[in-house]
């Protein structure tokens, strides 16, 4: 029951745990459907002769948008895409319940439709909290983005989500 | 887009001119095309778990939302500047047809590793006023000097 | 599916039907991939205001379908020349389409081994709602 719940030492031991690395896409297309999805008409995000002018490689991601997961069939979630993958923590988590709690990106260059960014992501918090509702686990998980071609890595995102 | 905005141009306590937008159907069905969310909260009323979440209305992806504070970010920076970071909670729930507003208001100006930066309050908020979505942002900007 | 060859139908048989069933989830994947963010097809309310019973399976993707049912059948040695078909009824979400096809000519022309094909959806009372036609060619194991 959501009221016993308590973290174990085995979801502790989570921590630091790599997933495999997954190959995230950003394509003209893919820029331009999520810039159409967030209601911008910033030309910077569709035009690409435009974003060049201003000095991008090309058109550049709405901020927040790092590509798109390769999908898989069987190998991706299919209502929210992400790639479930071999390796990487496991939390075996009781709650149905599931929300977003929060997002944060950081930005170590400009994310432009051409990139093929690698993602791993590993655990890197844990709370849980009382909630009107019962206990609530809060999980968060960072995402690594590096560029494909250069191994640099371009951007860090952390996805909370709260399990109740 | 608007014209650059310059480091010397911005002073502690300076609101942003918000964003607002009042998402449809259409456009949450256009976000979960964008962003790979399928989730039929946003846009199946009939989806059993609205029902089980005490909803009589359809709502919007946080993600959604975390997107209307990066255009207000994005809008700062220009093409020029930079953001550095952003990242938001997500504290409240909006609705399908509810106007979301974008705000932020400038809370720190400073010079890191040098980049001159500018801290940020940002925040969605909903129909009735209520800051459903709060968070951070840092921005680099470029200099009139550079 | 194996591979089927030119030698293996005959005019008048039916290809293996393909059963859909496309929930309101599947109408918002279609309208990703395809572009075509037509309201009926996952807004009740303007559905209703434009005179339709309810939400509606967009064509396109009906004849998506049916492309479906004859890649499946044409496998990795066939090759779908053409193919098309008509938007004569509705169809809506989570209700069965079941794709059907007919062969009603096969013969040989320049090295080819052509096969053509009645092609069509059906509603679960047996109503043709997208009646079309397609031209593959096979394989021959001469």
């Amino acid at each position: 029951m959501a009221d016993e719940f308590e973290i174990t030492d085995e979801m502790r031991a989570q921590f630091g745990v790599d997933s495999a690395p997954w190959t995230y896409e950003v394509t003209t297309t893919s820029v331009r459907m999520y810039a159409r999805g967030i209601g911008s008409d910033d030309p910077v995000h569709y035009d690409v002769d435009f974003a060049k002018s201003q000095g991008f490689r090309s058109i550049v991601a709405p901020l927040g948008y790092l590509g798109t997961p390769v999908f898989l069939p069987g190998k991706n979630d299919p209502t929210f895409g992400f790639p479930r993958r071999e390796g990487g923590p496991r939390l075996n988590i009781p709650f149905k319940g599931l929300l977003d709690g929060g997002t944060e990106t950081e930005y170590f260059d400009v994310i432009c439709a051409g990139d093929v960014l690698e993602e791993s992501s590993h655990l890197a918090d844990l709370k849980l909290r009382d909630g009107p509702r019962g206990k609530m686990l809060f999980v968060t998980n960072e995402s690594v983005y590096k560029d494909k071609a250069t191994g640099k890595v371009v951007a860090k995102q952390k996805l909370t989500s709260i399990h109740m | 887009m608007a014209d650059q905005t310059y480091f010397e141009d911005v002073k502690e306590g300076q609101e942003l001119p918000p964003i607002k937008i009042t998402p449809d159907k259409s456009q949450l069905v256009k976000f979960a095309a964008g962003s790979g969310d399928f989730n039929p909260l946003h846009f199946d009323e009939k989806f059993p778990m609205l029902k089980a979440m005490g909803l009589s209305e359809n709502i919007v992806h946080g993600r959604f939302k975390y997107a209307q504070a990066g255009r207000l970010v994005f809008a700062l920076a220009g093409y020029k500047g930079r953001v550095k970071k952003f990242g938001v909670n997500y504290r409240g729930m909006d609705l399908l047809n509810k106007e979301v507003t974008a705000g932020g208001v400038i809370t720190a100006k400073r010079q890191e590793g040098g980049e001159n930066l500018v801290d940020l309050d940002i925040w969605t908020q909903d129909a009735d006023g209520k800051k459903t979505t709060p968070g951070t942002a840092t921005v680099a900007l470029p200099s009139k000097n550079s | 599916m194996a591979q089927v060859y030119f030698e293996d139908i005959k005019v008048g048989d039916e290809i293996p039907q393909l059963k859909k069933n496309c929930s309101t989830q599947q109408l918002v994947l279609w309208a990703a991939g395809s572009g075509d963010f037509y309201q009926i097809h996952y807004d009740k309310d303007f559905a209703q205001n434009t005179g339709l019973k309810g939400l509606i399976v967009h064509g396109a993707l009906k004849n998506a379908f049916l492309g479906q049912l004859l890649h499946d059948w044409i496998g990795e040695k066939g090759q779908l020349r053409r193919f098309g078909c008509s938007y004569r009824g509705m169809d809506e979400p989570n209700q069965d389409i079941l794709c059907r096809g007919v062969v009603t000519k096969a013969y040989a022309d320049g090295g080819n081994h052509f096969v053509e094909l009645d092609v069509w959806t059906e509603k679960p009372d047996g109503k043709k709602t997208s009646p079309g036609t397609a031209v593959v060619t096979l394989p021959s194991r001469s």
